[in-house]
């Protein structure tokens, strides 16, 4: 049985029909301040995508029972990045044209950010991102792009002073083929060259989705490296160190903490993993906003908050907009918002670890300096974070933190 | 508003042009080509490179999809050899190649960082509707030029090589060289549709030229009705439809959660993808019986 | 480069060849019978495999027991994709089968991802360091995966060559008309092949998983080395299917050593080229009659 034409040109009808439905239901209304999501809930990000949503929603909860900013409660619209630049221009052509966003939010791979960047410019858009390509801090010309994680170079560089302070000779570099992986890696080979310590020992570069990285990992341990410095994600990391360990090769570790996280000590258990180095951005010593957050992260989504440290930033991100919209005015645009970012995140002013504090602060006449759950936010010149690197080392499943570095 | 719509409108005349390439190779010939997406990278960063390069852009969509064409000779030689599916593999694999060449050799794409600030059309921007008119106008010559083919002796041939192909080789006729150049002619215009999507989208990387998009561009051909032109213009516009429009669902029901509805999406897609194969597997134009 | 370091790799590709051969035997035998690729089985695989984790931490104790509950539940599934959908496109062409493949892959996909999250999950096996044989190393975990895959290539092998049922598949394969001339009765054995399928299947996305981590969408990622083992050894050989795996995972695994791990994929794909050329219809494949 087949369906003729009369029947389909209906069929089709009645949906064109249904589409024409109102969509002033999507129009902003004056007293919200519409913030589009855009994460990655499928694809490659997808470990992450849900649990940014997550700590967003808290956020937004946050922020409106605490009176909203300068009188307007948020209101967040989420689609999904798909990790794929292209599902991604649509995405956010949606959310800017239909939905009315003021700012997109929570960008995580390079590829989608800079697919993305070019169109909220256009549209004088605020965008944020934990995105680690270079090439982001650049391509933003009119100042409305807010990075919320390290990038991958200066990753890297942390990394190679954490290989030296250890004082390892022969490190050897395992990249995630992508621009995140390989932009960390490169940073290493280059700030350990640049340090005069000579080449690594060997350099190798895996591609994604792979059921087994032995042969990848045989090569490198060929070299007989004494440190490992890894530029991947979860699901790979726990395969190679899997296999790692199964090989019976001593050497150690330094990975970044989106991949060397307490799920990969679930996975595979104390033995194989006490004694890797993670590396995380770090907030400030009184990390009074991260315990909060800790708690209600884990009532939300039933995970720990160090699971995701991209949960932490998309937080951030709606927080700091949140206080710089408060700053800016109950009428300021998207621009006049952005204009207000260093204004609320950077020193000088009182150090402030929740909305409720800051506004607070500012209402009084105060100027505040918002040190994030993630890091202490601090934007340079081309709207990046320039975060510490906090330097754990796993014992017996914990995490321990046994360093800071400072790379400015 | 109308800025998504034009979006949408340009990404499935992107598409449909894919389509019109594909449907010259499976429709008319009945080679099985799952490895067209080569072409579609080909085509964008040939016409990135070139046009980052200082080459007008007008000039640089025609270069590409002419590389694209070239690109396709070793492949049309595959074809003389493999029947169907053994053909189709092949072609799967050079599109795999193509993007691992592109991904690995980066002194000349970027490789996994991507091209970033591709120019947009001489008009200044690369999503407007002076965007959306001139690729249009691109599209309806493809399927001009290709009813021109339909209806002549080179397409005659064409079909009869799907069809039956020993007879045709029994008559004397030498199906390589209508083998090879029908697949350079759809190749050109993956190309050229590569090409329009590098201007519009304004950054590529490897990623977004997996196997998948074939995939794509095959849905959009059988959904529209294998054979018909018109078929592959409202079978793309359908698909890049279901894929966006399936976003909406959340929009529509409050109750459901923005993570369900990401995930909704896929199956309800699936669905009726399903659904079509079922009750109307010869496609939105195709005449009844011939799929 | 020493031959130690050799033979690991060529030991890596056979392992992961025999993994592989599982869904790439699933394939073949449905494209043997049914003429069309079932890109469904990658998420199959999928499913089969979560079917395993969720049974393991559900409490059930022996990994053996989790297994056999996955392909239960997997041979359901593949039965009720026939049911629904494949016996209902049987008489139709090739592409509108691979259209409704895609179309479940998709729904399979989308309802798994309404149950499960997507941090990648580990079975829960302890860890053991490998054995170590002058420098060629063997995991047990291993060496367990290779012999479970062996014997169930195997137990079909002997199906199809000493039991009734295994003969009139393969006379319904050869020659559909005249098996049913013979009234051989194809309904019990259809289903008994799709049954298969999703055994083989849901081994297959076990075995998997248990050498690396499972996400949702990691069978899919399985589809192309699987069909493109099943080209490569011969459409419709059993035995073609797996020594294409195994063929395939040496070489690309070997190839490590000379381009890289990224253009090991590109050297698989040339070495499938390679003997197509010298044998059209794969390793074992009978040449085509036309389609």
């Amino acid at each position: 049985m087949t369906i003729d034409r009369r029947s389909l040109l209906k069929l089709g009808a009645a949906s064109a029909a249904g589409l024409a439905l109102p969509f002033n239901v999507f129009a902003q209304s004056g007293s919200e301040l519409l913030i589009g999501g855009l994460v990655p809930i499928t694809g490659a990000g997808a470990p992450y995508g849900s649990g940014m949503l997550k700590a967003m929603e808290i956020a937004v909860q946050e922020v409106n029972d605490a009176g909203g900013a300068a009188g307007r409660k948020l209101k967040l619209i989420s689609e999904d990045a798909q990790t794929q630049p292209q599902a991604a221009v649509l995405a956010a052509k949606k959310l800017i044209e239909i939905n009315g966003v003021q700012a997109i939010l929570g960008t995580w791979a390079s590829g989608v950010s800079l697919a993305v960047v070019p169109l909220t410019d256009a549209a004088d858009l605020i965008e944020m991102n934990v995105s680690g390509a270079p090439a982001l801090s650049t391509v933003d010309k009119k100042d409305l792009v807010w990075r919320f994680q390290g990038t991958n170079d200066r990753f890297g560089r942390a990394f190679a002073k954490i290989a030296e302070k250890r004082g390892y000779k022969r490190p050897a570099t395992m990249a995630f083929n992508n621009a995140s992986g390989r932009g960390n890696t490169d940073g290493f080979i280059r700030a350990w060259e640049e340090a005069g310590h000579g080449k690594v020992v060997a350099n190798i570069v895996y591609e994604p989705n792979r059921p087994s990285y032995r042969s990848e990992l045989q090569t490198v341990l060929a070299q007989d490296p004494d440190v490992i410095v890894m530029g991947s994600y979860l699901p790979d990391t726990t395969i190679i160190l899997r296999e790692w360990f199964q090989s019976g090769h001593e050497n150690a570790w330094i990975i970044p903490a989106w991949a060397a996280n307490p799920d990969l000590v679930k996975a595979l258990g104390n033995e194989a993993t006490n004694g890797i180095i993670a590396v995380d951005t770090v907030s400030n010593v009184d990390a009074a906003s991260y315990k909060d957050l800790s708690g209600r992260y884990q009532k939300a989504t039933g995970q720990a908050l160090s699971d995701n440290v991209y949960a932490a930033m998309a937080y951030d991100m709606v927080i700091s907009l949140a206080l710089a919209a408060h700053k800016a005015g109950g009428k300021a645009a998207s621009r006049e918002i952005s204009a207000q970012m260093r204004e609320v995140s950077n020193p000088p002013g009182e150090k402030v670890y929740s909305f409720a504090q800051g506004k607070a602060a500012m209402d009084a006449g105060r100027q505040i300096d918002y040190e994030g759950a993630s890091s202490r936010l601090n934007f340079d010149e081309y709207g990046d974070s320039n975060p510490d690197f906090g330097v754990y080392v796993v014992k017996d499943g914990k995490f321990d933190r046994v360093d800071t570095i400072s790379l400015d | 508003m109308s800025a998504y719509l034009i979006a949408i409108c340009i990404i499935g005349l992107i598409y449909a042009l894919l389509a019109i390439g594909l449907n010259i190779e499976y429709g008319e010939t009945g080679l099985i080509n799952f490895g067209h997406v080569a072409y579609f990278a080909i085509g964008a960063y040939a016409s990135a490179l070139l046009s980052l390069r200082g080459v007008p852009v007008s000039l640089s969509i025609l270069l590409a999809g002419l590389l694209a064409a070239v690109a396709a000779i070793p492949i049309g030689f595959a074809a003389l050899r493999l029947k169907d599916d053994y053909f189709a593999i092949v072609t799967l694999g050079f599109a795999e190649a193509v993007r691992i060449t592109i991904q690995q050799e980066e002194w000349l794409t970027h490789g996994v960082q991507g091209i970033a600030a591709i120019p947009g059309l001489a008009a200044g921007a690369s999503g407007n509707s002076v965007f959306l008119a001139i690729l249009l106008l691109v599209v309806l010559c493809a399927m001009g030029s290709v009813y021109l083919i339909q209806h002549s002796a080179f397409g005659r041939v064409l079909r009869a090589i799907r069809d039956n192909e020993v007879a045709v080789v029994a008559l004397g006729k030498r199906t390589a060289g209508f083998k090879v150049k029908v697949l350079m002619f759809g190749s050109f215009f993956g190309g050229v549709a590569g090409a329009f999507y590098s201007h519009f989208i304004s950054f590529i990387s490897p990623e977004q030229f997996v196997a998948l998009v074939t995939f794509y561009v095959w849905m959009s051909i059988i959904l529209g009705g294998v054979g018909t032109m018109r078929g592959s213009l409202v079978g793309s516009l359908v698909l890049v439809l279901l894929l966006e429009g399936s976003r909406f669902i959340g929009d529509f029901l409050p109750g459901v959660s923005d993570l369900q509805v990401a995930h909704l999406r896929l199956g309800v897609i699936g669905f009726i993808l399903v659904m079509f194969s079922l009750y109307r597997p010869q496609g939105l134009f195709g005449k009844g019986g011939r799929a | 480069m020493n031959s130690v370091f050799f033979a690991n790799l060529v030991l890596n590709g056979l392992i992961e060849g025999m993994v592989i051969a599982l869904p790439a035997l699933a394939l073949t035998l449905v494209m043997g019978i049914s003429k069309f690729p079932n890109v469904a089985v990658g998420d199959t695989m999928t499913v089969g495999a979560y079917v395993a984790f969720g049974l393991q931490a559900a409490g059930v104790s022996w990994f053996a027991l989790a297994t056999l509950g996955a392909i239960a539940a997997c041979m359901v599934l593949s039965l009720a994709t026939y049911q629904w959908v494949f016996r209902k496109l049987s008489k139709a062409p090739m592409v509108v089968n691979l259209l409704a493949s895609v179309g479940l892959a998709f729904m399979m996909r989308s309802a798994l991802l309404l149950w499960v999250d997507s941090q990648p999950k580990t079975y829960a096996f302890p860890l053991v360091r490998a054995w170590n044989f002058h420098g060629v190393r063997l995991l047990p975990t291993d060496l367990w995966i290779v012999l479970t895959a062996g014997a169930a290539l195997l137990v079909v092998f002997a199906l199809f060559r000493y039991t009734n049922v295994g003969r009139c598949l393969r006379a319904i394969a050869d020659n559909p008309e005249l098996a049913r001339a013979s009234a051989i009765r194809s309904k019990r054995l259809t289903w008994f092949l799709w049954c298969l399928f999703g055994a083989l299947s849901a081994l297959g996305g076990v075995l998997l998983a248990a050498k690396s981590v499972l996400l949702p969408e990691f069978g899919w990622e399985f589809v192309i080395p699987a069909f493109a083992a099943v080209i490569l050894g011969g459409i419709g050989s059993p035995v073609g299917a797996v020594a294409g795996a195994v063929l395939l995972g040496v070489a690309q695994e070997v190839s490590v050593a000379f381009v890289g791990p990224s253009y090991k994929i590109t050297v698989a794909f040339l070495v499938m080229i390679v003997v197509l050329v010298i044998r059209p219809a794969g390793l074992l494949g009978l040449l085509e009659k036309a389609r």
